[in-house]
């Protein structure tokens, strides 16, 4: 093992995860004093019959439930406040959130709203202004999320809000509601998944319980990304690569941002692409970038990325650039899997060479300021033409 | 806001009776177990006088209350646990677990691994009454369905499974 440093950790999330796992909301919400939940959610959840299925869980439980199923796509500040007042008016005692993305951020900025008793919302975006617990808040995702549903953050218009009261009390993984997403969702939510967890492995930030989500969430996404594309089917395989994101969501609020999550986010916010595509390009080079600062803990992501005996058999030298091979490995997999819809390298993804130069000033600018505009640069340019660093 | 409705969940009442049938009958069946069987009989000496536990379901029930009177006596306190002592509070999370339970796709053992039931109580009473409630099972269905319901099969001489199985079930029908 490593040697321990000063470390924090924190994660107040109780996961509920299998096969009926929605029927046990009812259970958990008297167990944190909730008695009238508001449902959270969009249309399209609704008409895959998700929600019918929420009801059903409800049921025999005695619990009246409210329903908003109108989430726009572009939520805004103004949606939050109708939402709280639904939400007062209601009665309502806790919110469940139904899905992913923006559903959830908007369910955590309501949980704010109707938990604080201030008149402008806004003051408390930021890090870590919110300084006491929340309402109960329940997570059900599904196989389509951004990787942050189960973090500490919510973002809506252009606001941030960082708090580990963000946290939801309770993710319920339900494979009935981890569906057969397109294919791009499905590897844009594990690749943000093994991007975030990979970097918790790796980073600076790293410590024994980071390493307890960020382990499972690499393996489960290791063993079951190519398989749940070939069988869109297995339940079984949706139900560890939603346990994946969502474990991945809790190792990344105990972490600094890594190189790959503040590339990715630029990329996708500039190239308006899923920022999973984006950091699943990114990944074995930010990785190898990272193994020149502190390659004795990529050694260690071998370790959830290959059977027991393989691993015990590579050489301690030769773990670190075994492990980023096996990314690779994957990427070229999902690659040839997809018919080349997911890409390799950043020009496979149609980023134009000339914007690197700004995606780079772009994350300085924006105040991101861990690493040199130069190390940004490097691993844009080696992303870009698809050149391992370590044969550059 | 017009997308925005509250809606009553609605009741699974066929789920419930079946569940409060088999509840009902179970703790029917301890009680008769309890004088019938000496394994039974040996497992509710550890606990003490007046002990009282409940297994049932969220949030509303059905339930079953048994408990060992004064004079050691284990008898079935009936459905309703409002208004009793309760020691040991077994709750199965809702119904479908306890239909997975009571339908024996998924054994005693491997439905607390897979926290479908949660303990409100001391462990070591907790972990006699599943014992308890395991020889029951032997004595109550055929080995096919108890196999799978409880951990291992115990070895019992025919005389004492067949006999005590008559004897139980008729104590169970009659209540005493």
């Amino acid at each position: 093992m490593y040697k321990l440093e000063s470390y924090e950790f924190f994660c107040p999330v109780k996961f509920s995860s299998g096969s009926r796992a929605l029927e046990n909301i009812p259970f958990e919400l008297e167990a944190l004093s909730a008695r009238k939940p508001l449902i959270v959610t969009d249309k399209n959840v609704t008409r895959q019959g998700l929600v019918r299925k929420m009801i059903n869980a409800f049921k025999d439980s005695g619990v009246t439930i409210g329903i908003f199923d109108s989430m726009p796509d572009m939520p805004d500040m103004q949606l939050v406040t109708e939402l709280s007042n639904i939400y007062r008016n209601g009665e309502h005692d806790a919110i469940v959130a139904l899905g992913c993305g923006s559903i959830v951020d908007v369910a955590k900025v309501v949980n704010i709203a109707v938990s604080y008793n201030v008149k402008i919302l806004r003051d408390l975006a930021g890090d870590n202004l919110i300084a006491h617990p929340l309402g109960p808040f329940v997570l059900v995702p599904m196989l389509a999320g951004t990787g942050y549903e189960t973090s500490k953050f919510a973002f809506i218009e252009n606001l941030t809000f960082s708090s580990y009261f963000l946290m939801p009390d309770l993710v319920v993984i339900d494979s009935r509601t981890v569906r057969s997403e397109s294919v791009q969702t499905t590897v844009a939510t594990a690749m943000i998944a093994l991007a975030h967890a990979a970097e918790a492995y790796t980073g600076p930030a790293k410590n024994p319980l980071t390493d307890t989500y960020a382990y499972a969430a690499i393996q489960y996404v290791k063993e079951n990304l190519l398989t749940v594309l070939h069988k869109p089917r297995d339940r079984d395989g949706r139900l560890a690569l939603a346990n994946a994101a969502s474990m991945a969501g809790c190792a990344f609020s105990n972490m600094k941002p890594g190189l790959v999550h503040i590339l990715g986010e630029a990329i996708s916010a500039m190239f308006h692409i899923p920022s999973g595509i984006s950091m699943g390009v990114l990944l074995p080079y930010g990785l190898e970038y990272a193994m020149q600062k502190n390659g004795y803990h990529t050694n260690d992501l071998l370790f959830p990325l290959l059977d027991f005996d393989e691993y015990a058999g590579t050489a301690e030298n030769l773990k670190a650039g075994k492990a980023v091979n096996i990314i690779y490995q994957l990427q070229q997999d999902l690659y040839n899997l997809t018919g080349g819809k997911i890409p390799r390298t950043l020009e496979e993804a149609n980023i134009p060479k000339y914007m690197l130069d700004d995606i780079a000033e772009k994350v300085v600018r924006d105040g991101t300021k861990e690493f040199d505009i130069d190390d940004y640069r490097m691993v844009l340019e080696h992303a870009w033409e698809g050149k391992p660093m370590a044969h550059a | 806001m017009g997308d925005y409705r509250q809606v009553q969940a609605g009741s699974k009442p066929l789920k419930r009776a079946y569940i409060a049938v088999m509840l009902w009958f179970v703790g029917r069946a301890i009680q008769a177990a309890a004088r019938v069987d000496k394994a039974v009989r040996e497992e509710f000496e550890q606990l003490p006088e007046g002990f009282t536990f409940s297994l049932g379901v969220q949030p509303r029930g059905p339930h079953m209350i048994v408990g060992k009177n004064q004079r050691g006596r284990v008898k079935y306190l009936g459905w309703r646990p409002e208004g009793k002592v309760v020691d040991l509070r077994m709750t199965i999370k809702n119904l479908e677990a306890a239909l997975l339970l009571f339908t024996f796709q998924e054994s005693t053992a491997i439905s607390i691994c897979r926290d479908r039931i949660d303990f409100d109580g001391d462990l070591p009473p907790a972990l006699t009454v599943i014992r308890t409630i395991g020889i029951v099972e032997v004595y109550l269905l055929p080995k096919l369905i108890s196999k799978l319901a409880i951990k291992r099969y115990p070895v019992l001489p025919f005389g004492r499974k067949y006999l005590g199985r008559i004897r139980i079930y008729f104590r169970s029908i009659l209540g005493y």
